[in-house]
């Protein structure tokens, strides 16, 4: 598969209008993944080691920034495996968001797993600085959701 | 086939299913716990998910979040290893209800063969074997009358529980009655249930296993026996295939009584029958495995059948096609070493990274590890690193084959019991093939003595 961006714009308005969360492609030459989320969609394509120098290389999904050392940063991370969801059901409002200021025991989003809707909570006072997944990602143990100062 | 199979185990096994899956085409995902975040097998497997916390409870066996792992990544079939949630009934059904399939038997089947009491009874219809033993003893004339007819020596055990607690070992008749006496009191003591019974107790038992392997239509094979007796602390540390102890008669004997009571049952997938056996070469069947064994790599080597593959066959609903395995031909012995990391003299456990690692190789030898040079081996898991299983054209050339691979392995950083395996290799007893589940506590109680 050869994709110019025109091609690639294509695709994701197609993806888009046809209402598909994420799409996957893998031939011997490249793989590519778009996950469609509130935003701007996310796209990564792999080429493979042979091809590399032949195609030009398509915007990956940065990885959140590691933190500075400080005493006051933290991360709230997942107690489950699953999906994490920032509102209480598609279309609500988001438990959270950047900026906000939450209390100790706020609901910040949920992880569903196995249809049971987890609710993780803030453990401590903080504000959130960074929401570091999108809506609908899985989830691992230990996969950090949010980077927050503590108040 | 499978598309996705999820490994809901660690260290060596998720490694051996990997490799399985690899040869079938099978796509992999390894749940881990983040001590096991660099473990060898999430490094090979297609797919990771972090379950969880080091402790056992809160990721290899945390049902939630294996299930979910498995929703999370697509996969359709779940293969539980050994220990963990092999033979949890419970898992399997749950996994059953998710709609994957779980790698092993039937939920029913696997609560039958795993309640002793249901599988003695399931042993005692199909004419397997059983220890002679008595039911509850009503007072000290009847254990004397019941010991007399099951035959001494005879082992008086507690009905409520276990551990050594209530049990005591009776040699001559006139000793019974005070025996009984001193059991029912420590049962009431330990267990607020006086109840005792009494079996057989055989001095220096043998311990033979035979492996089965059976698909979901109805084909039941016997792939013969494996003999486990150098154990220590009911751990096992060697095992060879076929027994020294066991005849060409009694094997197929066994064998056809073994394939009924496995297909009357509606077994499927892999599984393994523990049996003693006495000084005078009867069998008494003890309990069935439902899952697939640690040492089932000596079965492989002699047998020619890659048990994993075929576990995952059957698990897909496939119809096997293995040879008929009547009338029986192992093709020349095997012997595996369990490599822990333990300090050879004490037997502590001995976690820590490590830092040289080069297995053994050359002709006749296999490695089934689960570890690597640079890992550190976590401390919260048992501490099995890895299985060197030998094959030889007989027993001597065998044991002289291990000998060589042992003394090529190096572990550096950690300690490990290779010392002992050598140790154990030149006893006497393991030599001439008349080792018994006493001969380990022997050979530590001489060296302590000397």
């Amino acid at each position: 598969m050869d994709l110019s961006v025109d091609q690639l714009k294509e695709l994701l308005d197609a993806l888009d209008e046809g209402g598909a969360a994420e799409f996957e492609y893998e031939d011997e030459s490249v793989r590519l993944r778009v996950t469609m989320a509130r935003g701007a969609p996310i796209v990564s394509a792999a080429p493979s080691a042979q091809i590399a120098s032949v195609l030009a290389p398509a915007p990956a999904a940065s990885p959140p920034a590691e933190a500075v050392d400080d005493p006051d940063s933290a991360y709230i991370t997942s107690p489950f495996v699953g999906t994490f969801y920032r509102a209480p059901s598609p279309g609500a409002e988001p438990f959270t968001k950047e900026g906000a200021q939450v209390k100790s025991g706020q609901t910040l989003c949920i992880v569903e797993a196995m249809k049971l809707m987890n609710e993780i909570e803030a453990d401590f006072p903080c504000t959130i600085v960074e929401v570091l997944l999108e809506n609908g990602t899985s989830v691992e143990f230990g996969q950090k959701l949010f980077k927050v100062k503590k108040a | 086939m499978f598309d996705k199979v999820l490994i809901a185990n660690r260290g060596e096994i998720a490694m051996r299913i990997v490799r399985a899956c690899r040869e079938l085409g099978i796509k992999t995902v390894a749940v881990h716990s983040t001590a096991d975040d660099d473990a060898l097998h999430v490094r090979f497997a297609d797919e990771a998910v972090c379950i969880g916390p080091p402790p056992s409870a809160d990721s290899y066996l945390n049902i939630p979040n294996i299930i979910s792992a498995a929703e999370i990544t697509g996969a359709d079939a779940i293969h539980p290893g050994y220990g963990f949630l092999a033979e949890n009934a419970e898992f399997a059904s749950v996994v059953g209800r998710c709609g994957l399939t779980f790698i092993g038997p039937k939920p029913e089947v696997m609560q039958l063969w795993g309640d002793k009491v249901r599988a003695r009874e399931a042993a005692r219809r199909f004419g397997l074997p059983l220890l002679p033993g008595s039911d509850t003893l009503q007072n000290a004339e009847h254990a004397q009358q019941e010991a007399r007819r099951v035959g001494l020596p005879v082992m008086i055990k507690a009905s409520g529980g276990g551990g050594g607690r209530g049990m005591r070992v009776v040699r001559e008749l006139k000793d019974v009655g005070r025996q009984f006496e001193s059991a029912t009191a420590e049962a009431m003591n330990a267990f607020k249930n006086p109840e005792v019974f009494l079996e057989r107790f055989v001095e220096r038992p043998r311990h033979i296993e035979f492996q089965v392997l059976a698909d979901s239509h109805g084909q039941v094979w016997t792939l013969g026996e494996r003999e486990c007796s150098l154990q220590r602390r009911n751990q096992k540390l060697v095992e060879e295939a076929p027994s020294p102890a066991m005849t060409e008669k009694l094997r197929v004997k066994m064998s056809n009584v073994i394939r009924d009571a496995v297909r009357e049952t509606g077994y499927t997938s892999l599984g393994t029958l523990e049996f003693l056996m006495d000084d005078d070469g009867s069998l008494y069947f003890m309990e069935m495995n439902t899952r697939v064994q640690v040492e089932h790599p000596v079965t492989e080597v002699v047998t020619g059948v890659d048990l994993v593959v075929e576990q995952l066959k059957a698990a897909a609903g496939e119809k096997l096609e293995l040879p008929d395995t009547r009338p029986w031909k192992f093709r020349g012995h095997a012997i595996e070493c369990r490599v822990m990391a333990e300090d050879p003299e004490r037997f502590a456990p001995w976690p820590g990274k490590i830092t040289e690692y080069h297995p053994p190789g050359g002709a006749g030898v296999r490695v089934d590890s689960g570890v690597f040079g640079g890992f550190t081996v976590p401390s919260n898991y048992d501490s099995l690193l890895a299985k060197v299983i030998v094959s030889g054209a007989n027993r001597d050339q065998a044991i002289n084959r291990m000998k060589r691979a042992l003394r090529e392995f190096i572990v550096g950083g950690i300690r490990t019991n290779i010392p002992f395996h050598l140790r154990l290799l030149e006893d006497e007893e393991v030599v001439s093939g008349t080792m018994t589940t006493r001969t380990v506590e022997r050979i530590l109680d001489a060296r302590q003595a000397g």
